[in-house]
């Protein structure tokens, strides 16, 4: 039996999902600084919004909400009209003011969620949790909590994360929350024949099956779009694929020296 | 006729006297206009002085004292959460609809100058 999905309403992403995350779960959107994470958080924020009757918050560490309203209508996204209607909120907010919130009941969070009846959340960023504990056991403690503590609110969340790389393999300490998160969502630049591409990757997604391709993506002036996979490279997570044999032998013969 | 200081007043005193009580009595320093405004632009924040003062970029020693204020003049409401002292905006609607018009009026040069010659004499 297909089980209920919160879709995203990237088109491309929600085929690879199997038609989107499953309800009340925390699924983490990691990547380099400019490969679209927020983009997408604000993607799922509006479908739900628009598409779904889905009313949203975002919860935000150090970017204004200016900022959130500026870009979401880049994209034709009038976050502040939604607000006016009650069907969304961004809150502005320390990590530490909104964990404290979220462990006291009737807490802020909690009353804003009834308020507007809020079905999803985008906590932008989880990076900032950072500074809440040095130590890696204890921060994946403190996600733990914080995660658990929105699914209470019955709020489906996608967690921005930022990789400091900007190509290349994930840091060691990112799979500590990679574990806590029920879905990881990978964006990733790619070097190919000196060009920058995009690609996303569905990490996993915990209790469903998921399309497991690397799929180019592009923000467009509608969002995110995921387009074909790669075809012919291998090593694309590296950041600096290599072709398939099949591609290299195929590319030997066609080159001005093999000629 | 008045003299110069009573003709000043009297210009400076010509706008919404709403307003005009609102800055002689709440919004009387340059910080708290500041404030009052990242709050208008940012309804739904809810953080520490320390935070706020980050935002807003200035020292939280100058800052803190100032929100204080704002609370007791019931511009922000402030709670205690985990041992941490939370300001948010007051939810009272006829104060965030004041506080609206003075933003707006800001737009206007000519209030400006009204506004800070009312700040300026409040600091004196």
């Amino acid at each position: 039996m297909e089980s209920l999905r919160i879709p995203t309403g990237i088109a491309g992403l929600d085929e690879m999902l199997h038609g989107g995350f499953l309800p009340q779960t925390a699924n983490l959107v990691e990547g380099a600084t400019g490969t679209g994470k927020t983009t997408l958080g604000m993607q799922f924020i509006q479908h739900g919004i628009a598409a779904c009757a889905e009313p949203g918050i975002i919860l935000s560490f150090e970017t204004f909400p200016q900022h959130y309203y500026r870009d979401a209508s880049a994209f034709g996204w009038d976050f502040q009209a939604y607000e006016a209607q009650d069907r969304l909120r961004v809150i502005m907010s320390s990590p530490e003011v909104t964990r404290a919130d979220l462990q006291q009941i009737n807490g802020r969070l909690e009353a804003v969620v009834n308020q507007i009846g809020a079905r999803r959340v985008l906590v932008d960023s989880l990076s900032h949790f950072d500074r809440l504990s040095a130590d890696p056991v204890e921060l994946r403690r403190i996600t733990y909590e914080f995660i658990n503590g929105l699914k209470r609110l019955g709020l489906t969340a996608v967690l921005t994360r930022e990789n400091a790389a900007l190509l290349g393999e994930t840091p060691d300490n990112e799979e500590e929350l990679a574990f806590v998160a029920d879905s990881v969502v990978m964006l990733r630049y790619v070097e190919i024949q000196c060009t920058v591409h995009r690609a996303l990757l569905v990490l996993k997604l915990r209790g469903s099956d998921h399309h497991k391709d690397i799929r180019q993506y592009a923000i467009t002036g509608q969002g995110l779009e995921v387009r074909t996979r790669f075809e012919g490279t291998q090593g694309l997570m590296s950041g600096t694929p290599t072709m398939t044999q099949a591609e290299a032998f195929v590319a030997a013969f066609l080159s001005p020296d093999a000629r | 006729m008045p003299d110069g200081d009573d003709f000043a007043t009297s210009l400076m005193n010509d706008m919404d006297p709403r307003l005009l009580e609102l800055i002689q009595t709440r919004i009387n320093s340059f910080i708290k206009w500041d404030l009052v405004r990242f709050f208008h632009d940012n309804p739904h924040t809810a953080d520490t002085a320390d935070s706020i003062a980050r935002y807003t970029g200035r020292d939280v020693r100058i800052v803190e004292p100032e929100l204080l204020q704002l609370a007791r003049d019931d511009v922000l409401d402030v709670e205690d959460l985990a041992g941490m002292r939370i300001y948010t905006l007051v939810d009272d609607r006829d104060v965030r609809e004041l506080i609206a018009a003075f933003i707006r009026a800001c737009d206007d040069r000519q209030f400006r100058v009204k506004a800070i010659y009312h700040v300026i004499r409040s600091l004196r």
